[in-house]
């Protein structure tokens, strides 16, 4: 055999081998790779909301207990009204967006969580958005999915910078809707006191993951304003005529 | 027993004499991103090692049957089916970890420890001591990264493999833990301690001699 002909045979073989085991591998392992995907996106529900807590960790079940006792999905048209299961079939409609409502004890909303797909430097980042009853004031942020530079934007998927938005709000002091923004570093130092609440800080030598994240919210929250604007009128119709059935959606 | 020296030689010499990070500076990037817990420097350690051992051993077998003019190629091919299968299992089994060591188990393929190892020892030695070459610069590679995440942890957080070890009452008094540990430039001013303090000891011996 020619020593071309050699190389060849010996390429052949090698990707056959090499293709074989890696397929095996990969069918094998999937279902357990999509069931910790996904137990995962619940996890980070639930973290938007501090139903589960950053300093143990959970196991799958759990985890899943947690999502079915306190997380709901509901489906929720362009006005903002909820379409209600039967009709909204799977959310197949694209017009349909995805909400997931909090009940707390006595069958309030506690909170709503939007979920946020937005832009990154490298690729998508995916994550929650939690924000309270009121429409306006934001109870947490997670990240689960993203390929950003690690130690650079990777940094958004860490608790520092989830916390800043912790009681930011996505209105202004007119209770106009801004969105909430990520400062290009500190926001105190950045921005004016009287904007203060609409942003974060930011983190150093990721400038274009804030940028790309800031508008990736903005997008998001404007798509959902209807909703959060029910949640803001109920708000002040609960302050003004301080009675509770008000409150109840 | 020479032989038997010969092979302890193979093992102990990647370990400390030639260690890829400490004298070869081979593989700084992913020691300085992996070690900021012990925990995930301990899995990338190990996931390196198995790579490292298995992909020596099995180039070294076919080391009389690699045709020369495709053999970088084909080490590639190798080494990165062996990373990518332990990325896979990484994601199946221990989710958590894999998503901290992100893009880092990937990289393991371009580490350039795990090529330097296939061109320079595995193609031209017999495969038990591919192996055991694999696994010395395996070892090699993964103490130092865990002696760093270990100083690293402690410091920067106050914990050991994820549990407070520094007492509360510290804390009370006023220690803090000290953040400057959890950047990566804290990782490459260690590893330049460790270098430092490395050469100054083989020097002494080198003196003496």
């Amino acid at each position: 055999m020619s020593e071309r002909m050699k190389s060849i045979v010996f390429a052949f073989i090698l990707c056959l081998v090499c293709g074989t085991l890696l397929t095996a591998a990969s069918t094998r392992l999937q279902p357990m790779q999509e069931r910790n995907a996904q137990v995962d996106r619940k996890k980070n529900i639930l973290k938007s909301v501090s139903l589960v807590k950053s300093d143990r960790s959970y196991d799958g079940a759990e985890i899943d207990r947690l999502y079915e006792d306190n997380i709901f999905q509901y489906y929720v048209d362009q006005d903002g009204a909820i379409v209600e299961p039967a009709v909204a079939g799977n959310g197949e409609q694209s017009s349909l967006m995805t909400i997931y409502l909090v009940m707390d004890e006595n069958d309030q909303i506690r909170s709503y969580i939007i979920p946020v797909e937005s832009r990154g430097l490298w690729g998508k980042i995916y994550g929650y958005l939690a924000l309270q009853d009121d429409g306006s004031t934001i109870e947490g942020f997670t990240v689960y999915k993203h390929s950003e530079t690690p130690g650079l934007g990777g940094e958004i998927e860490n608790q520092w910078f989830q916390e800043n938005f912790v009681g930011k709000r996505i209105v202004d002091h007119n209770n106009e809707f801004v969105s909430v923004s990520i400062a290009k570093g500190s926001a105190s130092d950045k921005v004016p006191d009287k904007n203060l609440p609409n942003y974060v800080d930011g983190i150093s030598g990721a400038t274009l993951t804030g940028q790309y994240l800031s508008s990736g919210l903005r997008e998001t929250l404007k798509e959902y304003e209807p909703v959060s604007l029910k949640f803001r009128q109920n708000a002040l119709q609960c302050r003004m005529q301080e009675e509770k059935p008000w409150c109840e959606q | 027993m020479k032989i038997k020296n010969n092979t302890l030689k193979i093992f102990l010499r990647p370990v400390w004499s030639d260690n890829p990070i400490n004298i070869q500076m081979l593989g700084i990037c992913s020691a300085l991103a992996v070690t900021v817990q012990l925990k995930t420097a301990f899995v990338m350690a190990l996931s390196m090692t198995f790579v490292l051992s298995c992909s020596s051993f099995i180039i070294s077998l076919l080391r009389k049957q690699i045709p020369k003019n495709i053999r970088i190629i084909v080490e590639l091919s190798i080494i990165s089916t062996f990373v990518i299968l332990t990325d896979e299992f990484l994601r199946a089994y221990m989710f958590d970890v894999s998503k901290q060591l992100s893009v880092f188990v990937g990289l393991i393929i371009t580490n350039c420890i795990v090529m330097g190892r296939a061109e320079a020892f595995a193609l031209s030695n017999p495969p038990h001591l591919a192996l055991v070459d694999g696994v010395g610069n395996g070892i090699g590679y993964g103490s130092v990264l865990i002696i760093v995440a270990f100083i690293r942890e402690l410091f920067g957080s106050g914990k050991l493999f994820g549990f407070q070890v520094v007492p509360d009452y510290l804390y009370s008094i006023g220690y803090e833990d000290a953040g400057f540990m959890l950047l990566a430039p804290a990782a490459f001013i260690i590893i330049g301690l460790m270098i430092w303090f490395q050469k100054y000891l083989s020097r002494d011996k080198e003196l003496k001699r």
